[in-house]
């Protein structure tokens, strides 16, 4: 394989092929995937919150599925579903669109909250268990989901505990000017995830994962790391902190943006840049005015804030 | 020329004149002759004619992996090689050359020409250890006027550039430094003029200090062991106070038969022929010098009127000498021969030999004696007439000696043969006399009469004394001798330890026709008891060790080491026949090397011997260790070092921000280091450069864990130096960049 860190660019470039202008959100859409976690993709409709996900999987050579959620979706729409065979004698399962590398969970606020417990179940333990067996989930594995926060009629919001389980909340926010003008310039021949190239294989993807891991964090950095953490849990503006589990999302996620970045160690800006976006769904603002996405708004600010109140290490 | 390009130039033609002198000291094979040959002259060339504002030898085509193969390979030739030789020397000096034409193919980086460098040193001594022709003095003048260029030129680039700065930087810093980094006629001058200094005070040096040998300053004069007995003049009962000091004098080992390890060895040291009454003089003390009969062979003429006597068995002792505060040699009686490495030797007329002044260091020496026995004729009354210079020495008596007179008379009865007289006499003060060492040291006008008559306890001082004078009034010449009376046998060794207490006086008696015999009166000690302690077989073999380190290591010679390598060469040439004999068809036997190195050897002088060897051996060492130094497995050793100073660049990184906030660029405590480099950007666009690579190196050092380099550091050492040096405009936008920054 060629150097990590190139092999990490060539998939952004490939993704940047059809996502234009947003450059920092495909590399955190990279950097979730080699952090291993799982990404929520919360905006307005039509900024190409699906397309990401789609290019994102198809620049890997792995399995992808989309799953639409609806209000009558079922959790065996997702995990699959035991089916008698009659020659054999026996249940059958069969697999639901979960058995896959990259999942795309879209809308996933507009499904009940049973449905979407099932899919957060399989995304916290890689696997998932039907009629009292246990399937492992292949590897890597990695869902998307999106979800529309103008819109709340019919539906069903994810609460704290359950985002937590996802790596990074980003916004794509709408592209800029020129970028838009190409997005319309683009030949509509296809979908223009389509034309991607897969650039890696999931093996690779495996391996990149494991150099992730591997780069070094320095102990005055995770002190750093950590008393974010803790200013997040003492702050009056927040209702509810960081959890551990927040805290070793951004350990990670520092991680794989280090090795993103070229580097086979941590610096405190990786901590800087990521906080907002690894810790600001971990939250809940105190006293919440409006809309979820303005709270989300607001914890954002606050997260930002709280990371400008805190020294970095010399 | 660029001070660069010269530095590269000089390295190699020091490689190269330091090959030339292994050439013509050393017979090389031709292949390797003409490898290196080909080697020098291509990395001459590629030096000569790269442009040096290039990067300079990136064409090398094969990867390390591939040299480092070969050094492997080369290694493993210089094993079988020194098999089959049997020479490690020669075998080494081959590994050499290999090693150095893998580095000339090899010149990447600024460590390979120190590796040259080092090369070149061992090369250069190693010559030296194979022969020392006069063309070896020329060529080591060559050497040193190249080698001190090579080190100037070095001080001068390293303090020029960064060795890690790409060529772009390297060359605006040449617009700035043009004055500097081209050999001027200046330049040439200062390093011939400093080279012709360093050869002045070479010479000055090789003249005006004493050789060294073993160690010379670990011991000086004043730690010499005092001795009593062994100087022109000895007070009587001057030995007793020594008789309990525990000291080691030297280590006596016999040679030839099989030494049984009992039984006592005289070992003489001086005679004395006058005595005044309190006080033994040797007036006989002129001295002649023995003249050196062979290599290291210093033998008297065997002319001191013993013609005609049947041969005599020798006996061979070798003695290991410590610095004693007298130039006496000690030897079984009579010595005849002494060898050694000794500057010189002479002799007096009682047959003592010293050494021109006493030495400071141990002496090692093979003394060759011939013991006298009595022949039948003296056991016959003769009259027998002696010469007249004779008697005067060897029958003085002191000032009123009647008492002695009459007790010897009494003492000697009928005997009428001078040996049955000292027989008796012997007898006499054996048996009725009492061997003590509590003797007061007092001022007694006749000490000697004070033992006869009164106390009757003494010690062997007073015996002989007693004896020699009571055979003086009979009118029987004899001396007394001082020296050690050897007791104590390492069986470990098989050596005798002599201590200061084992000094000793006795008696020689001269016959008519024996000659002189060796007497002695003094009884066999009482109060120094054998006590076997549990310790001393420990303690002998301690001993036995501190012999060997001083025979094997100090005391280390040029016979010693021909010794080691006539058997290397046999024990290698049964091994190699055995080996190579149904292989000799296509291997010549390497007969003309050993021969020549054999004879090198020979010839050779022992300081240029023996100091190539170590400097050999010292070269390799810190060509290894200046691998070490170079992999990353010194991590692990070093970790203690690293704790201590691996905040070195993050010292700088704060002095960089402390001074960037003087000049109004502020950094907040919560920005990161990436974050505030972007804030240098906009708001002094030409400190930028510099403090990207000092916070590209603060980074590293800092969270990434690694340890900086030397250079590294010095790198942002220098960057930090210049930033401090920029003046910036407030209009930050528009200010132009400072020399040297065309990142």
């Amino acid at each position: 394989m060629m150097n990590p860190t190139e092999t990490i660019r060539s998939i952004q470039n490939n993704i940047a092929q059809v996502i234009k202008g947003k450059p920092a959100a495909v590399e955190m859409t990279v950097v979730c995937l080699l952090a291993r976690g799982h990404l929520l993709l919360e905006d307005v409709p039509g900024v190409g919150k699906t397309t990401l996900a789609h290019s994102l999987a198809r620049s890997l050579d792995c399995s992808f599925k989309r799953i639409q959620f609806t209000s009558d979706l079922l959790p065996s729409d997702i995990v699959g579903v035991s089916i008698f065979n009659r020659q054999k004698q026996a249940f059958e399962f069969m697999p639901g669109p979960i058995f896959a590398n990259i999942v795309l969970a879209d809308e996933i606020n507009r499904t009940t909250p049973k449905t979407q417990s099932s899919l957060l179940e399989a995304m916290s333990e890689a696997q998932i268990s039907v009629d009292n067996q246990t399937y492992p989930l292949g590897q890597p594995f990695m869902v998307i989901a999106t979800q529309n926060p103008a819109e709340y009629h019919g539906t069903f919001p994810l609460p704290e505990s359950q985002l937590d389980r996802f790596l990074m909340k980003l916004r794509l926010g709408y592209p800029m000017p020129e970028e838009e003008k190409k997005v319309l310039e683009r030949t509509p021949s296809l979908h223009p995830a389509e034309e991607l190239r897969p650039i890696v294989t999931a093996q690779d993807v495996l391996d990149l994962q494991a150099q992730a891991d591997n780069i070094f964090m320095d102990e005055s950095l995770t002190d750093y790391l950590l008393s974010i953490v803790q200013a997040t849990r003492q702050s009056e503006l927040l209702a509810l902190g960081v959890s551990t589990r927040g805290a070793l999302a951004l350990n990670r996620a520092t991680k794989a943006l280090a090795l993103a970045r070229g580097r086979t160690y941590c610096l405190p800006d990786d901590i800087r840049e990521l906080a907002p976006i690894v810790l600001s769904h971990r939250v809940m603002v105190a006293r919440a005015q409006g809309l979820r996405s303005r709270g989300f708004e607001q914890a954002e600010s606050i997260i930002r804030d709280i990371v400008d109140s805190v020294p970095v290490p010399v | 020329m660029s001070l660069d390009q010269a530095f590269r130039v000089t390295s190699i033609l020091l490689a190269a004149v330091s090959f030339i002198t292994l050439f013509l000291e050393s017979h090389l094979p031709g292949w390797l002759t003409f490898l290196t040959g080909v080697a020098l002259i291509l990395a001459l060339v590629r030096v000569t004619e790269s442009n040096s504002d290039s990067s300079p030898e990136t064409r090398t085509g094969l990867p390390t992996a591939v040299w480092n193969i070969l050094v492997i390979l080369g290694f493993f030739g210089f094993l079988v090689d020194s098999l089959m030789s049997g020479e490690l020397l020669p075998a080494g000096v081959r590994f050499l050359l290999v090693l150095m034409v893998i580095k000339l193919f090899n010149l990447r980086c600024f460590r390979d020409y120190l590796h040259l460098h080092v090369i070149s040193v061992v090369v250069m001594l190693a010559a030296a250890a194979l022969g020392a022709d006069v063309w070896y003095f020329l060529l080591f003048l060559v050497y040193l006027f190249v080698g001190v260029w090579t080190l100037l030129l070095l001080g001068i680039t390293k303090q020029l550039e960064d060795p890690d700065t790409p060529a772009p930087a390297l060359a605006s810093q040449r617009e700035t430094r043009g004055s500097y980094d081209r050999v001027t006629s200046q330049v040439f001058q200062l390093a011939n003029g400093l080279a012709l200094f360093v050869f002045g005070v070479t010479l000055l040096l090789f003249f005006a200090l004493p050789r060294l040998q073993g160690g010379f300053y670990q011991n000086g004069q004043g730690a010499a062991i005092r001795t009593a007995g062994f100087s022109d003049a000895v007070d009587l009962g001057s030995i007793g106070p020594i008789k309990r000091d525990p000291r080691v004098v030297m280590r006596v080992e016999p040679s030839g038969r099989a030494p049984d390890g009992k039984g006592r060895l005289y070992l003489r040291g001086i005679a004395f022929d006058h005595y005044d009454g309190r006080s033994w003089v040797n007036q006989l003390s002129r001295r002649r010098v023995v003249r050196e009969t062979g290599p290291g062979l210093f033998a008297l003429n065997g002319s001191q009127g013993e013609r005609g006597r049947p041969e005599r068995p020798s006996l061979q002792l070798k003695i290991f000498l410590e610095p004693l505060d007298t130039p006496v040699l000690f030897g079984a009686p009579f010595m005849e021969a002494v060898s050694g490495n000794l500057p010189a030797v002479q002799v007096d007329v009682n047959g003592s030999f010293y050494l021109s002044r006493p030495s400071a260091t141990p002496v090692e020496y093979v003394a060759v004696s011939k013991s006298t026995a009595v022949l039948p004729a003296d056991l016959q009354p003769s009259p027998v007439v002696y010469h007249e210079a004779f008697l005067r020495h060897f029958i003085q008596i002191p000032a009123r000696s009647d008492r002695i007179a009459a007790l010897a008379r009494t003492v000697v009865g009928q005997e009428r043969t001078p040996y049955g007289q000292a027989m008796a006499i012997q007898d006499h003060l054996a048996r009725n006399y009492r061997y003590s060492l509590e003797i007061p040291r007092a001022e007694q006008a006749n000490p000697l009469e004070e033992f006869l008559f009164n106390r009757k306890t003494g010690y062997c001082e007073h015996y002989a004394t007693a004896m020699v004078i009571m055979l003086r009034t009979l009118g029987v010449p004899a001396r007394l001798v001082t020296g050690f009376l050897a007791t104590e046998w390492n069986e470990y060794g098989n050596y005798y330890v002599v201590r200061q207490q084992d000094a000793h006086a006795w008696v020689e008696v001269h016959l008519p026709h024996s000659g002189w015999i060796v007497m002695d009166p003094t009884p066999p000690s009482e109060d120094i008891g054998d006590v076997i302690s549990p310790w001393q077989g420990w303690a002998s073999m301690v001993d036995h060790i501190r012999l060997l380190w001083n025979r094997v290591v100090v005391q280390f010679s040029a016979a010693d080491q021909l010794a080691i390598v006539r058997g290397v060469q046999i024990g290698s040439a049964t091994i190699g026949q055995k080996v190579w004999g149904p292989t000799s068809r296509w291997f010549p036997p390497p007969t003309s090397w050993q021969e020549r190195i054999v004879d090198l050897y020979d010839r050779s002088t022992t300081g240029i011997l023996a100091a190539g060897f170590i400097a050999i051996l010292t070269g390799l060492c810190l060509f290894m260790w200046l691998g070490w130094k170079r992999s990353r497995y010194r991590r692990f050793f070093t970790k203690a070092s690293v704790q201590n100073d691996r905040h070195a660049v993050a010292k700088l990184y704060t002095d960089m921000i402390l001074y960037l906030s003087s000049k109004g660029v502020q950094k907040p405590a919560n920005t990161g280091p990436l974050q505030f480099l972007d804030t240098i950007r906009t708001q002094w666009t030409g400190a930028f450069p510099l403090a990207t690579t000092i916070t590209e190196l603060y980074c590293r050092e800092r969270f990434g864990r690694a340890r900086l380099t030397s250079d590294e550091y010095t790198v942002a050492q220098n960057k930090l130096d210049r930033l401090m040096s920029l003046t910036r405009e407030q209009d930050g936008e528009t200010e132009k960049t400072g020399a040297g920054n065309g990142i």
